[in-house]
């Protein structure tokens, strides 16, 4: 544990570079080809609920959970009349205009859509896109008049020269794949409206997430595809917090619980299950966790 | 069954659950679900059930009759039950409270006995109960009434489904024999041990027949009331013969229900016999050493296949006078031929160890079922398959030995339902495997946990050979003692988790359960005791496990 300690400390000290600079803002792109092709190369296997992301799948429901409880949350903080009963009843984000950024096969974006989002799903892949679709077309929920739920082949970078604002952004495990993320998260955040819920699910860059998600998960028992992750694109929470904090001056010193949190997601093998650590676990954002931050109003 | 891909045309319908099977386990599973607020308002809910439910619906208990399908709710499904409002539409009247089970060995006499009052001195909580005895119609009643209140679920009665294939966006499609095609996100399978929803999945399942056929009936019985001398009629009694475990479960004062589980061929003689044999001979397997009961069911058999069949005169003078001569007095409780008339007043000495006397069987109640061990290999459909969940008979069949049927089926509905809620919170795809998961992992092991237990008591009670009767008999008789001890150390490992876990989960049966562990520790002593006896006693030992 004391090595962990000491290591993380180390890590924090020692931020990515990338994450400080924002100079060139939105005159280059955040998209690495190597991940797209990745990506697009395993874009079939999306929706096997048993193969290649299959983890994926497990964690999903934790995401919402972290969602919708940061969400009710602040909304309980702000409000005096209790929120609870809208989520209870499986129609909690109605009314909320929310974009995932780097869908993937849109295993997030059907959940939002389903819970009454307004849905923009969008990714730099265009097969991930297709297949998304493809998904989403076979369920009559998702598709129709009524449908809550758009795919679109674009970037982040791309979406913001457009109008269009959002109450909600999600980017689940994608600022580990992209070039820049201080360029990448400016992006996100500027497709906020004011006081909007910027999530995000990430890596940490510690000897133990190395351990988990490339060693064990990739090398050894081959339940991601090799080269899926790169050790050195692990983002600290240490270090987000304090790009939000220095880069973006959302809060100042250490966030209260409304500005900003990170929570960790464990997996549990033997239940093949994720679960949200608790607040203030110690060492549970080591590897896979959530961050959650508002936009000032 | 015929698969083939179908494109969604103009006339079907699309639902988000269609249940097919209208039995306990599927109407609980549409009450549980139409329970949830999130359910009830996001989620479109059919249940197709081939027979007429308006039987069900206008059913109504006269008097001291009962019909012949009984059930005992556990204490934690009776909490279900009132978590989802339906304990309350249960006639409660027509519902008795078991507060004691007597279980005793049909060679051995060894005995074991579960009194509520004994658990409550170690609980936190009195229980009052065990469990509850209620005709499975009175149930059903009240899972429809509480359906009805619900308009949320569409009740498909008197349809049969004539086909389920898949879509090609992987949607399992209904077709009823009224023309009807529904289209469903999740395809539920409360259709029994013969699931058509279990086939279109395809879904194995593994289990046998155990050449066992179980006799149910309603028994009229003198009364037994409360007095300064007895207790009330609130006792189930079981006795473990070699052909099978014979139960009396307590109904009311003056009338019981029967579960008999007995060679295929006995079961056969006996509901054909006047029913007065049949009367008699319940009697009997309650009380007579089980030489002379093997004697009696053995000319039973043989008259009839002789095309005499034995009266109930000349049964009442078989029993006589094998109670002669073992030496039982005719006014001892352990008579089959008490002076009826006399049984009023103060009851013979040990009275409370036997079931009341039974006079005759109530018109038409008398039947019989096979019983079965049947497992499916998976609870959740994939594939080709995919979208589907079992629960129930179609998931399980158990022997009624330890009365869990009814009761797994109930707690696999209430597990499916919490399932189905959550993913509805979380917007999950409710048909998919990653929704459905938690569901297996929750109730698979635990049903195969109860399933092994219920069918190893049968294989254990099943032997004569006497190791196997010595070691059952130690087991049970040191557990009879140790009971209270062994209530304590499990009501403190449940009182750590939750204030009131043991008292919902905690059931005569878990008790039992410990006893066969019991018993089969003491099993492996005398298999070690005969391996140093060397190759006589080895083989003697070989062939009672073929027997097994």
């Amino acid at each position: 544990m004391n090595l962990l300690l000491s290591t993380s400390l180390k890590c924090s000290r020692h931020i990515r570079p990338s994450l400080r600079c924002s100079a060139t803002r939105y005159l280059q792109t955040t998209i690495n080809k190597d991940e797209i092709n990745h990506f697009s190369k395993l874009s079939s296997h999306w929706w096997d609920e048993k193969g290649e992301f299959g983890l994926l799948h497990r964690m999903n429901p934790v995401r919402v959970q972290y969602i919708l409880e940061k969400l009710q949350e602040v909304e309980e903080a702000e409000n005096t009349v209790s929120s609870s009963s809208k989520y209870l009843n499986g129609r909690a984000l109605s009314g909320l205009d929310v974009v995932d950024v780097g869908c993937g096969g849109g295993l997030l974006s059907e959940a939002l859509a389903r819970l009454g989002a307004n849905t923009l799903a969008i990714d730099a892949s265009e097969s991930n896109i297709t297949i998304a679709s493809l998904h989403a077309s076979k369920d009559p929920l998702l598709t129709g008049p009524n449908a809550k739920l758009e795919y679109r082949h674009t970037s982040s970078e791309e979406l913001i020269k457009e109008s269009r604002r959002f109450d909600v952004v999600c980017s689940m495990e994608v600022l580990e794949h992209v070039d820049n993320p201080a360029l990448f998260l400016h992006s996100c955040c500027d497709l906020l409206k004011p006081g909007g819920h910027l999530f995000m699910s990430t890596v940490a860059r510690t000897p133990l997430s190395y351990f988990l998600t490339i060693f064990m998960a990739e090398q050894v028992l081959r339940k991601v595809t090799p080269g899926t992750h790169h050790y050195d694109k692990f983002v600290n929470s240490e270090e987000l917090v304090n790009f939000f904090h220095e880069e973006m001056g959302w809060f100042t010193g250490v966030p209260g619980r409304l500005q900003a949190e990170s929570r960790g997601i464990i997996y549990l093998p033997w239940k093949d299950e994720w679960i949200l650590a608790g607040r203030n676990d110690p060492f549970t954002t080591e590897c896979n966790y959530m961050f959650w931050a508002r936009k000032p109003l | 069954m015929l698969r083939f891909l179908t494109t969604s045309g103009d006339n079907t319908e699309s639902v988000d659950i269609a249940i097919v099977g209208g039995g306990p386990a599927g109407l609980a599973l549409a009450c549980a679900l139409s329970s949830s607020q999130a359910i009830r308002e996001s989620l479109k809910i059919t249940l197709i059930e081939g027979g007429d439910l308006s039987k069900v619906r206008t059913w109504q208990g006269h008097g001291d009759i009962y019909s012949n399908r009984v059930s005992s709710i556990t204490n934690a499904s009776r909490q279900f039950l009132e978590d989802i409002n339906v304990w309350e539409k249960v006639e409660s009247e027509r519902t008795t409270p078991i507060e004691e089970m007597q279980v005793w060995d049909g060679i051995s006499d060894a005995r074991i006995v579960f009194a509520a009052n004994e658990l409550s001195s170690v609980s936190s909580q009195p229980i009052q109960e065990m469990a509850r005895l209620t005709e499975n119609l009175n149930l059903q009643r009240a899972l429809l009434q509480c359906l009805e209140a619900y308009p949320g679920v569409s009740l498909l009665d008197k349809t049969k489904v004539d086909a389920i294939n898949q879509m090609d966006n992987g949607w399992p499609v209904l077709s009823l024999a009224n023309g009807r095609k529904i289209q469903t996100r999740l395809l539920v399978g409360a259709d029994g041990f013969n699931s058509p929803v279990r086939s279109f999945a395809n879904i194995s399942s593994f289990g046998w027949s155990y050449d066992t056929q179980a006799i149910v009936a309603t028994l009229s019985h003198i009364p037994r009331i409360t007095t300064e001398y007895q207790g009330p009629n609130t006792t189930a009694y079981q006795r473990f013969l070699k052909t099978g475990p014979i139960a009396f479960l307590p109904l009311s004062p003056t009338a019981s229900s029967l579960v008999w589980s007995t060679t295929p061929s006995l079961a056969k003689v006996l509901l054909q016999s006047e029913t007065g044999v049949l009367a008699a001979m319940i009697n009997a397997a309650f009380r007579l050493p089980y030489i002379s009961l093997d004697y009696l069911q053995d000319a039973i058999l043989q008259s009839h296949s002789q095309g005499t069949p034995l009266t109930t005169p000349a049964i009442l003078d078989e029993i006589r006078w094998r109670e002669k001569s073992h030496g039982i007095d005719i006014q001892s409780a352990h008579s089959s031929c008490q002076p009826v008339d006399e049984l009023v007043g103060i009851p013979p000495a040990e009275a409370d160890l036997l079931p009341p006397l039974v006079l005759s069987i109530q018109e038409g109640t008398a039947a019989s079922f096979p019983v079965r061990f049947n497992h499916a290999e998976a609870y959740i459909g994939e594939g080709e398959g995919a979208r589907t969940a079992l629960l129930g008979d179609a998931a399980h069949t158990v022997h009624p030995l330890a009365g869990q049927g009814l009761n797994l089926g109930l707690a696999d509905a209430q597990s499916l339902a919490r399932c189905i809620e959550t993913a509805v919170l979380r917007g999950g795809d409710i048909g998919s495997y990653t929704a459905l998961m938690p569901y297996p992992q929750e109730r698979y092991f635990e049903n195969h946990k109860i399933m092994a237990v219920t069918d190893k008591l049968h294989k254990i009670y099943r032997s004569d050979l006497g190791p196997v009767v010595w070691a059952r008999t130690v087991g049970v008789e040191v557990l009879n003692e140790l009971l209270p001890l062994k209530a304590a150390m499990m009501f403190q490992a449940g009182a750590q988790s939750t204030n009131n876990h043991f008292s919902k989960d905690m059931s005569a049966f878990k008790l039992l359960t410990l006893g066969v562990e019991f018993a089969s520790s003491g099993m492996d002593l005398a298999k070690s005791l005969l391996k140093n006896l060397g190759g006589a006693a080895n083989s003697v030992f070989q062939y009672s496990n073929k027997l097994k």
